[in-house]
């Protein structure tokens, strides 16, 4: 505890204080973070696509949706289960508090959630192409919010220093991303050729060289501004507990997918592309996992 | 009215009969603790002194727990209390995440947060808190904060210069003061806490109570 090393001529030790309350957001939010970005990611690489590829990706449309759902699904399903009182649910929409993030998130993704099966209607049954891309333009634009909130959320948390507003919206739109594109190469199959996965790379290597910078600028900077924060890196510096879980989510979700997608663009090889995919979906969890819980082990009093 | 709570640590002799006090009053589950007092050892044997601080919610005059609660179980009461309606919240923890002074906690038996309302109830009822009578050295103090001549606004004024809060960095301005508290007994990163150090470490793995 270099940082916070208590002086010798004041050797204060707590001698009894009552237990932490444990973690309070366990990994069931980590859980709906993942699941969220990948959610709303394909979404916004649906559009990319359709803007970009007509011709090819016109045959996502319906997969793309049905991913979506699936996931946004996941997200409600694992928040549900966080809470302490899960059949009071209903209480958010007729008890709306709505200076809470929660409260917002809670309305959006519900929008957000209708939109969705509008598009599957509009692809599956009615096949309007038209109608779909005139609604995905909306389901896009709402799906910026509902990847956000989550930060304003943790934002709110004013116990939790480390979690901070600018930074934390830049971290869930960038995760979106990685988790969006990662999804969409793996999804995509035979359906899209090397090109559109190239541009697909791109925005991987992009978003995970961004929010690996993003880290590492907490990582180094972090404590020089607070306290709080310097005491919660402890916690992956060193032997911390959450070291080599924090290093490797960097390696999965980052490092090695940015030196894979290098490697599959010089050796044109959709396969590294796929496994840097693999890998950038994978390490993300690790990553949303730690930067939730190390601020959970600081004592409050 | 804006009530409001000093405590005079240099009259705290960490009895803990507050506490008592408390989760008799409260019916305040195992394992939970609306108030309790943090004991810090300082100095070097044999210059050594023990301090006491009693901890509780700080009623906030802008609480993040207030703020963050997404059905308005935790709400302000005219009189600056910040309450809570456990029949209205859905027990997300937004609050317990959000709280700098760790004062909430997920109730194990209603699985709703709980913490100290300044026994809004007693108040109604023109009593002083629960913690307030147990104290046998008055070191807890509560009044309105807006009254000039109540004990609280006198002591506050008798002390000047020698008035804190906890974590005034945060901006909550808390509706909660300490005389004669310091850097050691406020401050929770100015104290090791070595394992076994701990009278109550034991019991941090009862299986209840949040996620384990």
């Amino acid at each position: 505890m270099a940082a916070h090393e208590i002086l010798t001529a004041t050797n204060a030790i707590v001698t009894l204080d009552v237990a932490l309350p444990g973690t309070v957001w366990p990994w069931l939010v980590t859980v709906n973070m993942w699941a969220k970005s990948i959610g709303t990611g394909v979404i916004f690489m649906l559009f990319l696509l359709l803007k970009k590829y007509p011709d090819q990706a016109g045959k996502l449309r319906f997969p793309t949706t049905v991913v979506s759902i699936i996931f946004i699904h996941i997200f409600l399903l694992f928040t549900l289960a966080d809470l302490h009182q899960p059949f009071r649910m209903w209480h958010i929409f007729f008890f709306p508090h709505v200076t809470s993030a929660i409260t917002v998130g809670a309305w959006m993704a519900t929008a957000f959630v209708g939109l969705l099966f509008l598009l599957a209607f509009l692809s599956f049954i009615k096949k309007d192409d038209a109608a779909f891309d005139k609604t995905l333009t909306w389901v896009v634009l709402l799906a910026i919010p509902v990847t956000l909130y989550t930060a304003g959320l943790m934002s709110q948390c004013t116990a939790r220093e480390l979690w901070q507003m600018p930074t934390e919206s830049a971290q869930m739109i960038l995760a979106a991303l990685v988790a969006g594109s990662s999804f969409m190469i793996l999804l995509s199959g035979s359906k899209l050729d090397y090109e559109a996965k190239k541009t697909l790379g791109v925005v991987l290597g992009l978003s995970a060289m961004m929010s690996f910078i993003l880290y590492m600028s907490e990582y180094i900077f972090g404590p020089m501004k607070a306290e709080e924060v310097a005491a919660v890196l402890e916690y992956i510096k060193g032997d911390g507990p959450y070291t080599v879980m924090f290093w490797l989510g960097q390696w999965m979700t980052y490092l090695l997918p940015m030196l894979l997608i290098v490697l599959s663009r010089a050796s044109k090889s959709e396969n590294i592309l796929k496994l840097a995919a693999v890998l950038a979906l994978a390490g993300l969890w690790l990553v949303k996992h730690v930067w939730l819980m190390i601020p959970q082990l600081l004592p409050m009093s | 009215m804006q009530l409001g709570f000093l405590v005079d640590l240099h009259l705290c002799m960490g009895c803990k009969g507050c506490e008592v006090a408390c989760k008799v009053e409260n019916e305040v589950p195992l394992s939970t603790w609306r108030l309790r007092v943090k004991y810090v050892d300082v100095g070097t044997f044999p210059e050594t002194k023990r301090t006491f601080t009693p901890l509780r919610c700080n009623h906030c005059e802008n609480a993040p727990c207030q703020r963050i609660c997404p059905v308005s179980a935790l709400h302000y009461l005219e009189n600056g209390i910040v309450n809570i309606d456990k029949e209205r919240c859905i027990g997300c923890a937004g609050c317990v995440m959000a709280c700098p002074y760790g004062a909430i906690y997920i109730d194990p038996l209603t699985h709703t947060a709980d913490k100290c309302t300044y026994c809004a109830h007693r108040v109604a009822s023109s009593m002083m808190p629960a913690c307030v009578v147990a104290c046998p050295v008055q070191a807890n103090i509560f009044g309105d904060l807006d009254n000039p001549t109540s004990n609280i606004s006198k002591y506050i004024q008798k002390n000047q210069g020698n008035v804190q809060v906890r974590k005034p960095e945060k901006g909550t301005n808390p509706h909660h003061f300490y005389v004669n508290g310091g850097n050691v007994t406020l401050n929770p990163l100015a104290s090791h806490r070595g394992e076994g150090h701990n009278l109550f470490n034991n019991i941090t793995t009862l299986p209840i109570g949040g996620h384990h």
